[in-house]
């Protein structure tokens, strides 16, 4: 695939609403189904370990098939296209906001725009927090988090690495229909949390 | 700030939700150059916008250093994604290590906590003069009962909002209009 290829397919991808989960989709469908550059299951391996990369997925998927067809420029060229659409409207939209600053409009986007802003903050903790709901360790290390951020002021990012920590000595696998599974699914998995909200 | 975005990138493994969490205690509590506001601001921000939920810190880069924060705050999102080349070279054996899907999962059970923490911060911040209630009820109820899209929920909510501020006398509470 030529970079210029790439730049329009990964920008294309940038302008795809539904986070991460469309994003990957509709990256699979192009390059397994359409092109048929890559097989299905060398398209899910590379999503599988994206789901452990330290970064969001779909930038880790990015990388992956950006160095596959272009080496490190490609890796350049099919993150920037990608972010590029999100990334310019969100500044233009924080400037926006900084414009209203001193305008009568700008107490009322507080008002109004915020506690809605919330709302998506809550519905997304609670949609997370649903699978965790029941006598387990791992809903004892979301209590142990909570009273550690509120009574005693650690820092999150200890606490997710020490939660982290704890998890891979103390989680049960979990058993879905006789067949072994880990728990896979991770919060940090932007594309679950955010497409569930 | 490129130090503390990083963090937050790689300490959430990306997730917006979660790293807004993260950045609410290091920007908003500890080093104070971000209000609450401002902090929700960017994170709707990723309901309106395209692409993945994460680029909302673009948002937080430019509040703090106009352009070049921005900018800049892009690498907190593009380094750790370069993690996956040489992870790539030793894909085999991570898929037969159970750890790394235990870890994963431990530490998606302390996010929620974390989070639910968070939840509670911004609540005190937020919601104080009765048309924030009004505003928030009314968004989390087309969320939570109706098949809206999350930006049309948002839009919906808000536009009460603005409404009953305007027609209602002290739904503002104390806050100049």
């Amino acid at each position: 695939m030529r970079l210029w290829e790439l730049f329009r397919l990964f920008f294309r991808l940038g302008w795809t609403f539904g986070a991460g989960t469309a994003m990957t989709a509709l990256l699979q469908d192009e390059l397994v189904r359409k092109r048929r550059m890559v097989t299905r299951s060398e398209f899910m391996n590379v999503y599988g370990l994206a789901r452990i990369v330290p970064s969001g997925s779909t930038t880790a998927i990015a990388v992956a098939f950006g160095h596959r067809f272009g080496g490190l420029l490609g890796t350049v060229v099919a993150l920037v296209a990608m972010i590029l659409p999100a990334f310019t409207l969100t500044v233009l939209l924080t400037i926006g906001r900084e414009q209203l600053q001193g305008t009568p409009a700008f107490p009322l986007l507080n008002l109004t725009i915020m506690p809605a802003a919330l709302a998506i903050v809550i519905v997304s903790t609670w949609n997370l927090a649903q699978e965790f709901f029941h006598p387990s360790v791992e809903l004892l290390l979301a209590a142990c988090a909570a009273i550690g951020i509120l009574v005693f002021g650690i820092s999150p990012p200890l606490l997710l690495v020490a939660g982290g920590l704890v998890g891979a000595f103390t989680v049960r696998e979990r058993r879905t229909r006789g067949k072994r599974t880990e728990g896979t699914k991770r919060s940090g998995e932007g594309e679950g949390a955010e497409q569930t909200a | 700030m490129l130090g503390s975005l990083m963090v937050a990138s790689l300490s959430s493994f990306g997730n917006g939700t979660v790293m807004a969490a993260v950045l609410q205690r290091s920007f908003v509590q500890d080093a104070r150059v971000l209000t609450n506001d401002q902090l929700l601001f960017a994170f709707a921000l990723a309901r309106v916008t395209p692409g993945q939920s994460n680029l909302y810190i673009a948002s937080i880069g430019y509040m703090m250093f106009g352009w070049a924060g921005s900018i800049l705050s892009m690498l907190a999102i593009i380094l750790p994604s370069y993690l996956m080349l040489p992870m790539l070279g030793g894909y085999q054996r991570l898929r037969t290590l159970s750890a790394v899907p235990r870890f994963t999962r431990g530490l998606a059970s302390t996010a929620v906590g974390i989070l639910m923490a968070t939840t509670w911060n911004l609540s005190k911040d937020s919601l104080d003069p009765p048309v924030t209630w009004v505003v928030l009820t009314v968004a989390l109820g087309l969320m939570i009962f109706t098949r809206l899209p999350t930006i049309v929920s948002l839009a919906l909510a808000t536009a009460l909002g603005v409404a009953i501020v305007l027609a209602v006398p002290g739904a503002a509470g104390s806050v100049p209009l």
